[in-house]
């Protein structure tokens, strides 16, 4: 059926599915299907932050006295995370929003994109303080082959998603002959598609960002790039509220009252989950050897970042009713738990050695002659 | 107050000093994985064998049914629990 952005079909919203019913017409919210997603909407708004309210201006010193394997380790960490969330600021949209067919979930898509936008803007914001290049540092982001190679894997999914939406919109089901070239696609095979996407998403937020995630923090633990350190948490937080987003759509599709065909999809595609998963675990440690080829960091190496990688992998896979398939079963880090804690990321800025000032609110530049006109 | 019984035999009693079971569990010095400690990422899982918990905050995070969130409950009622 073809995409209308305000669809004339009365339908009842609270009998939709959550993708590839009636487009949305009325957003509205007096009435819905899956409250949670409104509520993740609220949360998420309630998150709301900008990279520069936090003062990372310290960062630049620390940077410049890392060693060189130490600044390898942060700046590749910070080109990755630009990538994921390049990908996730706009993917969402695209490749969800066309399908979709509950204003509550379709509003938690936008909601969910519109925070990635902020990571993006706030590695810009983190990169100018510490190079006086940052043309070059994202330049790099392109070339990288570590990073392309990880790439793949983290779109090949959306795009599959996305070129078989834009096909079955224009031509429906069935085999259609596109500029010479023989296209076939099925609601079915899209729905498989959809799933399969979902769960890359999964994997995405649940394991992909947590290895620069245990860097950062590692950093922090030593008392160098805080303000870094407090972006990063920001950008945790507002990731862990995705990743419930989208366990919650894995959840409802294998549930199958909502769509009777994918709960049956779960099923045929759980084989395909679990390479997903292990696929998406491995390349990550070979990350992590890629970070730490030089050398590893204090408090980190190559293979206790290895056994994180494994128990998160373990941990994010039960929650969504799979079965672990590392044996690591104890955190090697437990410390980033408490980087991770919400309560945490709000500091009274009268406490906080962390720089989490707002920025024009407080000038950090102070010297005995700003005290010259005291009277006691 | 009621009991936590853990499912390796344990039994920890739950009385109002705590303020969640997470704190209750940690204090005992038990490890119990955690994040937001808010119930919105659901790192800290456990199952629930018997018994009944109350929600301080209702989750935002998944949970299947024969799990609980011990950041954001307390019990109601004796449990059996297993951490993960």
């Amino acid at each position: 059926m073809a995409y209308t952005t305000f669809n004339r079909q009365i339908n009842d919203q609270m009998k939709e599915p959550m993708f590839f019913g009636n487009p949305v017409n009325v957003s509205r919210y007096d009435q819905q299907k899956y409250g949670i997603f409104e509520k993740l909407i609220e949360k998420q708004l309630s998150f709301f932050w900008r990279p520069e309210e936090v003062d990372v201006s310290k960062d630049r010193i620390d940077y410049q006295n890392l060693p060189e394997h130490e600044k390898h380790i942060f700046i590749s960490n910070l080109k990755y995370q630009t990538l994921l969330d390049s990908v996730q600021g706009r993917s969402p949209n695209v490749a969800f929003l066309p399908i979709v067919s509950l204003p509550e979930l379709e509003t938690w898509i936008e909601t969910w994109a519109f925070s990635e936008t902020i990571h993006s803007r706030s590695y810009t914001h983190i990169v100018r303080n510490i190079s006086a290049e940052p043309h070059k540092v994202f330049d790099d982001i392109m070339l990288n082959e570590k990073i392309l190679e990880r790439a793949e894997d983290v779109t090949r999914y959306y795009d599959d998603l996305i070129n078989g939406i834009n096909l079955y919109q224009r031509c429906g089901e069935g085999t259609h002959s596109i500029n010479g070239e023989t296209h076939s696609i099925s609601l079915y095979e899209l729905k498989r598609r959809l799933y399969l996407c979902v769960m890359s998403v999964n994997v995405l937020e649940a394991i992909r960002f947590y290895v620069s995630f245990a860097c950062s923090f590692a950093f922090a633990e030593r008392e160098l790039m805080e303000g870094n350190a407090k972006i990063i948490r920001l950008i945790a937080r507002d990731e862990a509220l995705h990743l419930t987003g989208t366990q919650h759509m894995l959840n409802i599709m294998a549930a199958g009252d909502d769509d009777a065909d994918m709960a049956k999809i779960a099923k045929e595609c759980e084989e395909e989950a679990y390479t997903i998963f292990r696929k998406a675990a491995e390349q990550e440690k070979d990350w992590a050897q890629y970070l730490f080829k030089d050398g590893s960091m204090i408090g980190l190496n190559k293979d206790i970042l290895c056994q994180y990688v494994e128990y998160i992998t373990n941990s994010r896979m039960q929650a969504i009713g799979m079965k672990a398939i590392f044996p690591t079963t104890q955190n090697p880090i437990p410390w980033i738990n408490t980087w991770l804690v919400s309560d945490n990321v709000q500091v009274a800025p009268q406490e906080a050695e962390i720089s989490s000032y707002l920025v024009g609110q407080i000038d950090n530049e102070v010297d005995g002659g700003d005290f010259g006109d005291f009277d006691l | 107050m009621p009991d936590i019984k853990l499912s390796n035999g344990v039994v920890i009693n739950f009385d109002n000093s705590a303020r969640t079971l997470l704190d209750a569990l940690e204090r005992e010095q038990l490890e119990v994985n955690f994040h937001c400690r808010e119930g919105y990422c659901g790192a800290c899982r456990c199952k629930l064998l018997s018994g009944e918990v109350n929600y301080i905050n209702e989750p935002l995070a998944f949970v299947r049914k024969g799990e609980f969130l011990p950041c954001c409950s307390v019990p109601v009622t004796d449990i059996e629990i297993e951490i993960p």
